[in-house]
């Protein structure tokens, strides 16, 4: 990710940071590098499993499924497609997802919670200072869209609901939540200096 | 659906928002569109952050129980996809041999610091448990940094080291790797040089050859790191030639 960030084009060259590094030697089976790898991305593996399935007992048993499936699969990650940091942050909320709307259908879950999610998804972090500016970013950036916007982008993101899902809680038609949703991203893209 | 129905949804895409079929079809659509493969990357890339700003200190036996379960997980061979799939192996190979040394030397780091003390108690064991954790969310935050930067050296005298620095975080870490025991307890210090002038970041416990340590003090202002060694407890300035030096 540095690497690339430094790079700064947007042509798909290969990402080759420190985790794409690592990534490669677990593919061939290196717990050692397993284990380095773990520590780079376990805490953020495991804080976005929690917002999206909010029980903390199932949100560790998801974030340990997620953490062994990126053991299980580093072969197939393909740096031409991204960082190894989206590459597992996909895969984590594609698994936390399931987690959720495999349990309880979407009616069942708190809507009242989730509609004004975003900011509780920061209050519950406990402080810890490497990652405050990391954070503090973020939220200046999301304070940068407008509400409709950052309400789609963090009820679908940090709570995990479908755009359809988004619409139904936002009382908003589809389309406009579609849309919300690219031009938000694309929004903290921008703010954030995100380049791939 | 038509095409700019389909390209509006690379944002509800990046984030994981459609439906398991949606996304299915979806992606059905990106092996024919370009542009919006680049623009789902580069989303993605955005929600990762998103992510990164909600990271936790992950319990100690989480790693426990995830490192006791690889063994029994059998790995997936690369995937089957003709010509366009080359082994990393070749693409990392040259690319960046420092990264590949850093990473070696993380690996190191991790293995020697979170190696589980069997004699000591439970409660002793907790505790360094939690610390082992904190540091290595610091190490963790620290590599994913946008900012990050790595240098990697050998030290004379045996062992290698490596600086990861964010001027971002106002953080950097010392990953070192079969540093040999120093003669009449010696220990190995490490300084910021600011101004050509050496400035204390830390001591490398005693006794250990691997490890990490976030060193004394952010990166800002510093031209680089250097490593000595030092009589026992450490010197408020450098007693002895430097074993290394490496940039920030």
């Amino acid at each position: 990710m540095p690497v690339a960030a430094r790079r700064g084009d947007r042509s798909s060259a290969p990402y080759a940071g420190a985790l794409e590094s690592l990534l490669d030697r677990v593919s061939r089976g290196d717990q050692q590098a397993f284990e380095s790898l773990y520590t780079a991305v376990a805490g953020t593996v495991l804080g976005l499993v929690r917002r999206v399935v909010r029980d903390p007992a199932q949100s560790e048993e998801v974030a340990q499924e997620v953490l062994i499936e990126v053991w299980r699969s580093a072969a197939r990650f393909d740096p031409r497609q991204g960082s190894a940091m989206a590459w597992i942050m996909t895969m984590t909320h594609r698994r936390a997802v399931d987690r959720v709307r495999s349990v309880q259908a979407a009616a069942d879950r708190d809507h009242r919670a989730g509609v004004h999610g975003y900011t509780t998804a920061f209050d519950e972090v406990s402080e810890q200072v490497e990652r405050r500016l990391e954070r503090e970013q973020v939220r200046r950036c999301l304070g940068q869209l407008t509400e409709l916007q950052r309400e789609s982008v963090t009820l679908a993101y940090y709570r995990g609901y479908t755009y359809r899902e988004t619409a139904d809680l936002l009382g908003t038609a589809l389309g406009t939540v579609k849309t919300r949703l690219r031009d938000g991203l694309i929004r903290l893209r921008d703010c954030l200096g995100v380049s791939a | 659906m038509s095409t700019v129905e389909l390209h509006t949804l690379t944002g509800a895409y990046a984030l994981g928002a459609l439906t398991g079929r949606e996304a299915a079809a979806f992606a059905r659509h990106l092996d024919r569109c370009a542009s919006c493969t680049q623009e789902v990357r580069e989303l993605q890339e955005t929600a990762a952050r998103l992510a990164l700003a909600v990271a936790e200190v992950p319990p100690a036996d989480l790693r426990t129980r995830v490192m006791a379960a690889l063994p029994e997980v059998r790995q997936l061979p690369p995937a089957e996809q003709g010509t366009t799939v080359v082994p990393m192996r070749r693409r990392f190979g040259h690319r960046l041999p420092y990264l590949a040394a850093a990473a070696c030397l993380v690996a190191a780091a991790v293995a020697g610091g979170y190696a589980v003390q069997a004699r000591h108690d439970a409660h002793e064991q907790r505790d360094r448990n939690v610390r082992a954790e904190q540091q290595a969310a610091a190490v963790s935050a620290l590599m994913t940094a946008p900012d990050a930067t790595f240098h990697t050296t050998a030290l004379k005298g045996g062992g290698s080291g490596t600086v990861v620095a964010s001027k971002r975080l106002g953080r950097t870490a010392f990953l070192y790797h079969g540093l040999p025991a120093l003669s009449g307890q010696r220990v190995y210090e490490l300084w910021y040089s600011r101004n050509g002038q050496m400035v204390p970041a830390g001591l490398v416990e005693t006794g250990r050859s691997s490890g990490t340590l976030l060193l004394t003090g952010g990166p800002r202002g510093a031209d680089g790191v250097g490593v000595t060694a030092e009589p026992p407890g450490g010197s408020s300035r450098p007693t002895s030639p430097p074993l290394a030096l490496l940039g920030v």
